[in-house]
């Protein structure tokens, strides 16, 4: 990409810090850390391209040395929210138009947020916790789908789901599924083992295959129900561990009237949720108590999500409530890396709130940077890196626009997954078109994609 | 060990080294040395063909540790050598191998110890190459490499380290790229900036060019056969002081560009460094005046001495051999100061030597007050034990190839001052030494043996020990080629 990288700093070099900063060096950014670890620091250094400050982000001298004056983006993911936010304080002092992105976690800022936006000047509030939450919570509501993402505010949903053995989408065509079934939806992403592949019409999918597709909310529904899916949402919940991100779930299903059931160790931390929860079961215990979960039902149950601080005990339980019941599972894995391993162990669901974080921040990184010479909206990685998503705002005539999309000559590896118009989105089919004023996503394995007519031949 | 990707390095090191080489084939059609010119040429033209063929294989993403950086740096560092000394041979200037790849393994570590006897003869082209091997060793071919091909990854870095001078290796900026990008510019615009003054100063052209990658580099390749001494005085002058400007730390010239010039002033290596070139010029000055005739002359061979020394060049403007021995001795200290970590200069570094004194204060402290907790600071900036550790672990094993180097060069049986200057001026990367290896001999009595001992000491030197031993400890390859040779099985 011959685009100008952004100049960052980010405070902390955690876990957050640590995955944030390999990935915006990967997309060309100038990275520049502070920590006062500096045996975090140097690990990072050796395999990173950045450069490293010892020292407090709060303190003016070393947000000097870090160059604060001519700074793009200012992220401060440090363990401790007041310090995090006074990093961002003192950082907008010096530079008007920095965007500053905080981590706060405590739910006591929580209501804080649209003050702490408006007064302190701070771009972004992101609280992995209750990202990990609202993951976690679509995942409930749609019990079928292996992952939820939304898109263009909310309106249009990334669905991933595997089909599974003897489904009528088994040995079918993408052409087919499209003639016969419906046309509402559309197939962005086949993975097959470890294979990815943007379909064409005439591939065929076969059971094992995971698909992910762009809908709406109201026509996914439709297309899982029409292809055999349960749609329903599921109706109680048993979460273990009670921690921050617990509770936020918790609130969350509450309210859409899922009971809940909460197991956690710390007498005083079931007092505080008991509190902050009345209308949740609280369970004084060790959730890696086997009759103890069965108590609580576990063999009942619609869906165990596994919230311990311990990551380990996490895909335990997971493993445990695939052996007993046909509860959805949701693992939430804080810290530990070994993906491949993860994978095989197929959890079904699995959230992790520190690439949640990190693919938050990074797209606010993205959008900054794409507003650089292009008319990139948006951009997400999908599928492991595998794939980008970008949306495109279609601002004046050009090779692409007014013809119909079965006309356009596309490169390979690429298909345009929605089209946004007048604040509804429209799937699109052959015979749609590309309008001016539209927000387009395009969904390709090809990356560096600046201007919408890259996506031509 | 990721054969891909040290191929890759390797492919695009040669295809680079074949670009260079096109400056001296320009230069000898210039001077219509025909002959030689197709030579180059057709060398080039080779490299460069063989080394895209060999770096066509792209790597994927992939890290490159500091073990990999440090393979590659040698890997690359003894490919270079040897495919520069080819045209050497082939054009029968320098027609043994041995020879050849000292005069090219001296060039690149910039050390400018020459086997040759009449510098004179060489043809043009040849004069050029060899001046050019030092401009491209100063700064390090790797570093070029970081600059010119985009490369995935942050570990990049690590190729860096491998090969840079000094400790410990900084970034100016957090790219490593945009870092390897403003120290070329900043050499080039050195370099060309001395050209232009030496031109202006009356040297011929080609003179000006040789003479201004050989400062550049601290290399030290005169192109006359008594180096610099039948040059006017003022040109000594201009090159004596371009010496010590690219003996500085490079990170002075990127703190003045980046309009920081207050911190510049306050890098105490710098300063240690103009101390200690200010002292010993005095000292020989009023040590010498006896037999040199007057104080301005004596100034300058002291000055032009103690530059081209500390700055581990080599240039020669008097014979210093046949100065008292007060000088002599000051001299050969110079050797293994060397210049600051981060420039093109070679030695020990006046920042180790500046961490070793300051941990010899702490540790005569520590008799003194047992208790007291005390940090080794330089700058203001507490030094890592892990690199006083490297520092201390690498005055030793310097000592150790040292001593291993005299002792088998000792075996010719030539006299003390020969055998250890001989090893001090080409591990340091000066070149010429004291006695036989004075500044007006030169290398080629010493046997085949010695002169490989040498080139493994200059590439050491230069490499700063840890990357060529790196390379020659069998443990680093320990299950390198499992992969492929069970690749093969299937």
């Amino acid at each position: 990409m011959a685009k100008r990288g952004l100049r960052i700093i980010v405070v902390g070099a955690g876990k957050v810090g640590d995955t944030l900063v390999n990935r915006l060096a990967d997309e060309g950014h100038n990275l520049v850390i502070i920590d006062k670890n500096e045996e975090r620091l140097t690990q990072l250094a050796n395999l990173c391209d950045c450069m490293c400050i010892t020292g407090s982000g709060a303190s003016h001298e070393v947000l000097v040395e870090a160059g604060i004056s001519d700074t793009d983006l200012f992220i401060s993911v440090t363990e401790s929210d007041e310090l995090n936010l006074l990093c961002c304080t003192i950082a907008k002092q010096f530079n008007k138009n920095l965007s500053t992105i905080a981590r706060v976690r405590n739910p006591e800022y929580i209501s804080d947020v649209n003050y702490l936006r408006s007064k302190l000047g701070i771009e972004m509030i992101i609280n992995p916790e209750y990202e990990a939450a609202v993951e976690a919570s679509r995942l409930l509501f749609l019990p079928a789908a292996l992952s939820v993402n939304s898109f263009a505010h909310g309106q249009a949903e990334l669905v991933k789901i595997q089909i599974p053995e003897g489904n009528i989408l088994d040995g079918k065509t993408i052409a087919y599924l499209g003639q016969n079934i419906t046309n509402d939806i559309l197939i962005v992403g086949v993975e097959r083992g470890a294979d990815f592949t943007i379909p064409n019409g005439g591939f065929e999918l076969k059971s094992g295959d995971i698909i992910s597709y762009i809908s709406t909310r109201k026509t996914n529904f439709n297309f899982l129900k029409s292809i055999g899916f349960n749609t329903r949402s599921v109706k109680s919940s048993l979460i273990v561990g009670g921690g921050t991100c617990a509770y936020y779930l918790s609130d969350l299903l509450i309210k859409s009237g899922i009971d809940v059931t909460i197991i956690e160790k710390d007498p005083e931390r079931c007092e505080e949720l008991c509190d902050l929860l009345p209308k949740a079961t609280i369970l004084k215990g060790d959730g890696t108590n086997e009759s103890l979960l069965e108590e609580a039902g576990i063999k009942e149950v619609d869906s165990v999500i596994a919230l311990t601080g311990l990551d380990e005990e996490n895909i335990m339980l997971a493993l445990h409530t695939k052996a007993v019941s046909t509860a959805k599972a949701i693992t939430k894995i804080n810290k530990i890396t070994f993906t491949e391993a993860i994978e095989s162990l197929k959890l079904g669901s699995v959230i992790y709130p520190k690439y949640i974080t990190a693919e938050r921040i990074i797209s606010s990184a993205r959008s900054r940077q794409a507003k650089i010479g292009s008319n990139l909206e948006v951009m997400y990685s999908l599928f492991g890196d595998r794939a980008e998503a970008c949306e495109f705002k279609i601002r004046e005539a050009s090779r692409v626009t007014g013809v119909m999309l079965k006309d356009l000559q596309l490169k390979p590896g690429l298909i345009i997954s929605f089209i946004g118009r007048d604040g509804k989105i429209i799937v699109p089919t052959g015979s749609d078109q590309i309008n001016i004023g539209d927000n387009v996503m395009v969904v390709t394995t090809k990356k560096g994609f600046t201007e919408i007519s890259d996506i031509l031949r | 060990m990721k054969i891909r990707l040290q191929l890759y390095i390797l492919g695009k090191v040669m295809a680079i080294e074949g670009i260079l080489m096109l400056l001296p084939v320009m230069c000898g059609l210039i001077y219509g040395e025909l002959r030689n010119s197709v030579i180059y040429a057709l060398f080039a033209i080779f490299f460069i063909a063989a080394g895209l063929l060999i770096s066509k294989n792209k790597p994927g993403k992939v890290t490159i540790y500091l073990k990999d950086g440090c393979i590659a740096t040698a890997l690359s560092w003894i490919a270079l050598s040897i495919l520069g000394a080819l045209p050497f041979m082939v054009t029968g200037e320098i027609p043994s191998f041995t020879d050849a790849v000292f005069e090219t393994v001296s060039g690149f570590t910039t050390t400018g110890a020459s086997i040759l006897t009449n510098v004179e003869a060489m043809s043009h082209i040849s004069l050029m190459w060899r001046s050019l091997t030092h401009w491209i060793g100063g700064m390090g071919v790797l570093v070029f490499l970081l600059a010119v091909v985009p490369m995935s990854g942050g570990s990049n870095l690590n190729l860096m380290k491998a090969e840079s001078p000094g400790p410990s290796v900084g970034k100016f900026v957090p790219k490593v790229r945009s870092t390897a990008k403003a120290l070329y510019l900043i050499y080039l615009a050195l370099t060309i900036f001395e050209i232009l003054v030496l031109c202006f100063a009356g040297m011929p052209i080609f003179d000006s060019i040789c003479s201004a990658f050989g400062t550049a580099g601290t290399g030290g390749f005169g192109i006359r056969n008594d180096s610099f001494a039948s040059y006017a005085p003022h040109i000594q002058w201009i090159v004596a002081v371009f010496m010590i400007l690219f003996g500085i730390n490079f990170n002075f010239y990127y703190l003045i560009i980046a309009k920081q010039p207050g911190k510049a002033l306050k890098l105490s290596e710098v300063k240690v460094y103009l101390a200690i070139i200010l002292i010993s010029t005095i000292t020989i000055t009023i040590n010498v005046l006896k037999i040199t005739g007057g104080s301005a002359e004596a100034a300058r061979h002291a000055f032009f001495q103690v530059a081209t020394v500390i700055t581990t060049t080599g240039f020669a403007t008097t014979d210093f051999d046949k100065w008292p021995t007060l000088s002599k001795l000051i001299m050969v200290c110079l050797m293994f100061c060397g210049a600051c970590a981060g420039s093109t200069g070679g030695g020990v570094k006046v920042s180790r030597l500046q961490i070793r004194a300051k941990m010899i204060a702490r540790e005569i402290s520590s008799y003194i007050n047992p208790r007291a907790v005390k940090k080794v600071q330089i700058d203001g900036k507490t030094i890592d034990p892990e690199l006083e550790r490297s520092v201390s672990v690498y005055f030793f094993v310097f000592l150790l190839i040292f001593t291993a180097s005299a002792m088998i060069v000792s075996f010719e049986g030539h006299d003390l001052v020969t055998t250890f200057t001989a090893v001090a001026a080409t591990i340091n990367n000066i070149g010429p030494g004291l006695s036989l290896v004075g500044p007006t001999c030169n290398y080629s009595f010493l046997s085949g043996l010695s002169k490989w001992v040498l080139i493994f000491d200059m590439l050491a030197g230069r490499l700063e020990l840890f990357p060529l031993i790196i390379f020659l400890t069998p443990m680093t390859y320990k299950g390198a080629f499992k992969g492929l040779f069970s690749k093969k099985a299937n």
